[in-house]
């Protein structure tokens, strides 16, 4: 040991991206995907507030049988607009391309991505996007639901008005998604450093790889089929019309062809951190490192047989449903070991409880639930019971809110030290955690009882004597107590932002390369490429108290530095 | 109402509408068969929840991070272990070819209608279904009698747009589509009455398309199916008004209101005046009096009531969509003339507020139907 400090111990700020140019210009034209990403993420959260706003609608009007607030019209624009907003503003774009931007060139030790310009292209297609799928609300009213089922969807005299609006912001979204996923893959292919080898990737960039994939070859089907529902809307050419010859059903197929991949796309990124979290919060290196990878890719892979069990009453034929209920259930495999592995992960850990290990918590128990409730509806028999009913939209907010979306704001609560280079509240997470988790629990459990005793789903009223309005109820109350949850993180998140103690360079004990520069980072990352380690051996980290973070143990050798004894 | 008036409403102990705290009761035979299927899953289920959740909050309590103890973690934990990874990846894989089977079972045995079972034809149009009974010549609307203990199938089909036909106490769903046969088929058990719900979103009132299935043992069944099939062949030419509004009106009603309110369709109060006087106006810029010259298409102005039921795309009244379905092949001669009767006299058979008159005065009523003029 000689006695002279380590320069790169605890970095010291040199500069900050946040601070390094000013100016509106100077954000609006940035080429820096830490700008970027942090653009993606203010675009999301608040596409996230309307989507929210319009699920709080939806559950007080059916606090009574007879609806509360709204007219038959106005409810169904309502939930259209939640779920379209949720699926294409929020979940896809939120973790690979908020958080996955930011994080991502930075786990790579890389300056940026490789086609910055590409990326912040991306960023104002997502606008562009946005502003058409808004503007249909105002554009004739949008009341399709956000599958655009055809005929309906296409029948002049039955949808409202704003359905090519709506889909044209969506075929451009998907030119946003797809630009980003090739970014990325490039990315990941090109920009590794020296010594980080496919299978010393942190696992987050593994999942954000295959969620790429998913992007680039599933996306164009949603766009040639959204692109054909406008022309057929428009013009009556006669592909979805049975009154012109056209197949309705046919509709359903190239749909769910990309949005069954899609669900992949909004929980495999999740997953990708959820592995993260536990690995990093528990001190433990990852259980099974190399089959989280490769079910990460087999998942994507599989993604794309298994669309026809969105169809089981549709009429396609009983072989073709005998066969996609088998290849769903194979797809069930995968996920169930990535459970085993998380909670093998934390076997023999140094667990903290800290707000993104909550969350991480909070995920596996909420997949659990949400993927043993999908046995119910692979399982053929059962599946005809339950298909439209609340059931299924209780099992999809399990897995595309309870995981997909609390896996995002579990990344958000890890990362922001690293965005922002300031602590929220500890204390206030945590209890805006419980508070979310059991408002959570309250809201769509119940729905799994209101759907399997026969509530269908889109009923802007019901029976008032069916014995659903106590489910209702009870999930109605659970909705307000997330929306308080929410503020709550919105005001925390704030209040750190003017308020919070700096974040040290590594607050939590990461080992992966993000944690090795400054938070927030200077504007190229890192001064010198840095070296790669085992991105999961925690036990060369100490923590140290001065700075309130961890850093590099003395008596251990950096890699790639040349032994003192 | 007030937040906490509704609150009062609410009974407790009918959280569940008979059944199960999963399933609501049966009255089917093919009930019983799902229902073991989903309690089997079930139980898979409540054990590897327990199992999981156990495991969670247990490691997360015993391995919680000592304070003071932030560093110095190890690396000796294991990271890997084959026979451990085969065993739950092999367990569940099993588990789940299972369920595939049992299910995959049930469900073809629940697509195969046995050969004899007795035949309905379902049509579902924006928001009303109707049932045809083949074999008595009858047609129902908004309720649905099937015999007990003998297997109904139906053959469904849509006038407009996709809907799904859905019996949650028998345990089948199929979806209607536009364009196409489907099927299902079921054999009642027990009779009673039974909710049947459109579970396909098909816009406005998707949520107000419901229907009764009304389980009725084999001879009230064919009693009453005789009595249906009779129905209006018996009815006096001045009753049919009053037939009209209490049997066919509710196929109008989503989109027809009696007390001059427009909604998705033209109130029906006021319309024949307006028919009467050709003062109706049509999106082409037409208006109805330009078809009622001598010789004109609607000479007889009853015609143009007929021609809107069965050919309603063809003359679209000014600031309406073409949302009607057609009736044509659904009703039968005497019901349109019974319609077009009950949309003449609506003065006569509804209160200022649409609200329909007990024993309405149909004394004097116009009751001639324009045919044969
Ligand atoms: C799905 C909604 C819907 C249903 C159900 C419906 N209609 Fe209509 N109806 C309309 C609409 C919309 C119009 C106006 C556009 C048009 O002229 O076709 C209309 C127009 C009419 C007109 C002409 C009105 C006028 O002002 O000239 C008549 C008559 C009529 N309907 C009768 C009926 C009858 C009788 C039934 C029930 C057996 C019925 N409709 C069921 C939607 C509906
Ligand atoms: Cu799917
Ligand atoms: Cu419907």
């Amino acid at each position: 040991m000689t006695g002279d400090p380590r320069p790169l111990e605890q970095p010291t700020l040199t500069d900050n991206y946040l601070t390094y140019t000013r100016g509106f210009l100077s954000w609006a034209l940035t080429l820096d995907h830490k700008r970027i990403g942090l653009m993606y993420l203010c675009s999301v959260l608040l596409a996230f507030l309307l989507g929210g706003i319009f699920a709080l609608l939806v559950r007080t009007q059916l606090l009574v049988p007879e609806g509360l607030i709204m007219d038959q019209d106005d409810y169904n624009q309502a939930f259209t607009l939640h779920g379209g907003i949720m699926v294409f503003l929020v979940i896809i774009p939120s973790t690979p391309a908020a958080l996955g931007n930011f994080v991502l060139p930075i786990m790579l030790g890389a300056k940026d991505v490789a086609f910055p310009r590409l990326n912040l292209m991306s960023y104002y297609l997502w606008v562009i996007g946005a502003i058409f799928m808004v503007y249909s609300i105002f554009g004739g009213g949008l009341d399709t639901g956000w599958t655009f089922y055809t005929p309906y969807s296409i029948d002049q005299n039955s949808a409202m008005g704003g359905v090519i609006p709506a889909v044209t912001g969506a075929f451009i979204l998907g030119f946003s998604s797809i630009f980003t996923g090739m970014n990325f893959i490039v990315t990941i292919h090109r920009l590794r450093p020296k010594g980080m080898t496919w299978f010393r990737m942190p696992l987050f960039l593994w999942s954000i790889y295959a969620t790429a994939v998913i992007q680039v070859l599933a996306t164009p089907v949603l766009g040639i089929t959204l692109a054909l529902l406008a022309v057929e809307r428009a013009f009556g050419i006669g592909i979805f019309d049975p009154t012109l010859g056209g197949d309705p059903v046919l509709y359903q197929h190239f749909f769910w062809f990309y949005s069954h991949p899609a669900v992949y796309i909004m929980i495999l990124p999740a997953m990708g951190i959820v592995s993260e979290l536990i690995a990093v919060h528990s001190h433990r290196h990852i259980f099974g490192y190399s089959f989280i990878a490769w079910s990460s890719v087999a998942i994507a892979m599989f993604s794309f047989i298994v669309w026809g069990h969105h169809m089981f009453t549709s009429g396609q034929s009983p072989l073709v449903n005998v066969v996609f209920s088998f290849i769903t259930f194979s797809v069930a495999i995968p996920s169930a070991v990535k459970v085993f592995n998380w909670l093998a992960t934390m076997y023999k850990g140094a667990i903290s409880w800290n707000t993104p290990m909550l969350y991480g918590m909070g995920f596996i128990f909420l997949f659990v639930i949400g993927g043993l409730t999908g046995l119910y509806l692979g399982t053929l028999s059962t599946d005809i019971h339950l298909h439209d009913t609340y059931f299924v939209v209780a099992h999809f907010h399990y897995v595309m809110m309870g995981s997909a979306l609390i896996g995002f704001i579990g990344g958000l609560h890890h990362w922001w030290p690293k965005m922002i280079g300031k602590m929220y509240n500890e204390n206030a997470g945590r209890v805006a955690f419980v508070l979310f988790f059991i408002g959570y629990n309250m809201t769509f459990f119940t729905q799994f009882m209101l759907g399997s005793h026969g509530m269908p789903r889109r009923y802007a009223t019901y029976p008032a004597d069916a014995g659903f309005q106590m489910y209702h109820i009870i999930s109605t109350i659970g909705s307000y107590m997330m929306a308080i949850a929410f503020f709550m993180m919105a005001a925390y998140f704030i209040s750190s932002i003017f308020g919070g103690r700096r974040a040290a360079a590594n607050p939590w004990g990461g080992r992966s390369l993000e944690w090795q520069c400054t938070s927030p980072p200077p504007h190229d990352n890192f001064s010198e490429q840095p070296e790669v380690g085992d991105c999961y051996d925690f036990s060369v980290l100490r923590w140290d108290e001065a700075t309130q973070g961890y850093v590099w143990r003395e008596d251990v050798d950096r890699p790639g530095e040349k032994s003192h004894a | 109402m007030s937040i906490f008036g509704f609150l009062a409403t609410v009974k407790l102990g009918e959280a569940t509408s008979g059944g199960g705290f999963w399933m609501p009761e049966g009255a089917s035979t093919v009930a019983a068969e799902v229902d073991e299927v989903f309690y089997f899953i079930n139980n898979i289920n409540y054990f590897f929840f327990a199992l999981c959740t156990f495991v969670l909050v247990y490691f997360a309590i015993k391995y919680r991070l000592k304070p003071n103890h932030h560093s110095g973690f190890s690396h000796d934990a294991p990271t890997h272990n084959t026979p451990l990874e085969l065993t739950w990846s092999i367990v569940p894989l099993f588990l789940v070819g299972v369920m595939f089977w049992l299910g995959m079972d049930g469900y073809l045995r629940l697509n195969e209608s046995p050969e004899d079972a007795y035949p309905v034809s379902v049509t579902g149009q924006k928001w009303s279904w109707t049932f045809q009974h083949p074999e008595y010549g009858v047609t129902e609307a908004g309720e649905l009698t099937v015999p007990l203990g003998r297997p109904v199938r139906l053959l469904m089909t849509s006038s407009d747009v996709l809907h799904s036909l859905f019996i949650p106490a028998f345990r089948v769903k199929n979806d209607v589509v536009p364009g196409r046969y489907s099927s299902l088929w079921f054999e009642a058990t027990r009779p009673g009455q039974y909710r049947l719900y459109c579970s396909e979103y098909c816009g406005k009132d998707h949520s107000k398309m419901l229907a009764v299935v009304n389980v009725l043992p084999e001879e009230e069944f064919q009693a009453q199916l005789g009595k249906l099939a009779r129905e209006y062949e018996d009815i006096e030419d001045r009753d049919l008004p009053v037939y009209a509004l209490t049997r066919l009106y509710n196929r109008c009603a989503s989109c027809h209101s009696l007390d001059g309110k427009s909604g998705t369709g033209p109130s029906f109060k006021g319309l024949w005046e307006r028919t009467k006087n050709g003062t109706t106006a049509f999106t082409d810029g037409s208006t109805l009096a330009d078809y009622m010259r001598p010789g004109g298409e609607f000479e007889v102005p009853e015609n143009y009531i007929r021609d809107s039921i069965l050919n309603p795309q063809h003359y679209i009244v000014q600031n309406y969509l073409g949302a009607m379905p057609t009736f044509k092949g659904q009703l039968k001669e005497r019901q349109i003339d019974a319609l077009v009767l009950m949309i003449k006299n609506m003065d006569r058979l509804v209160d200022e507020q649409g609200n329909p008159i007990e024993s309405p005065d149909l004394g004097d009523a116009d009751i001639s139907t324009g045919a044969g003029q």
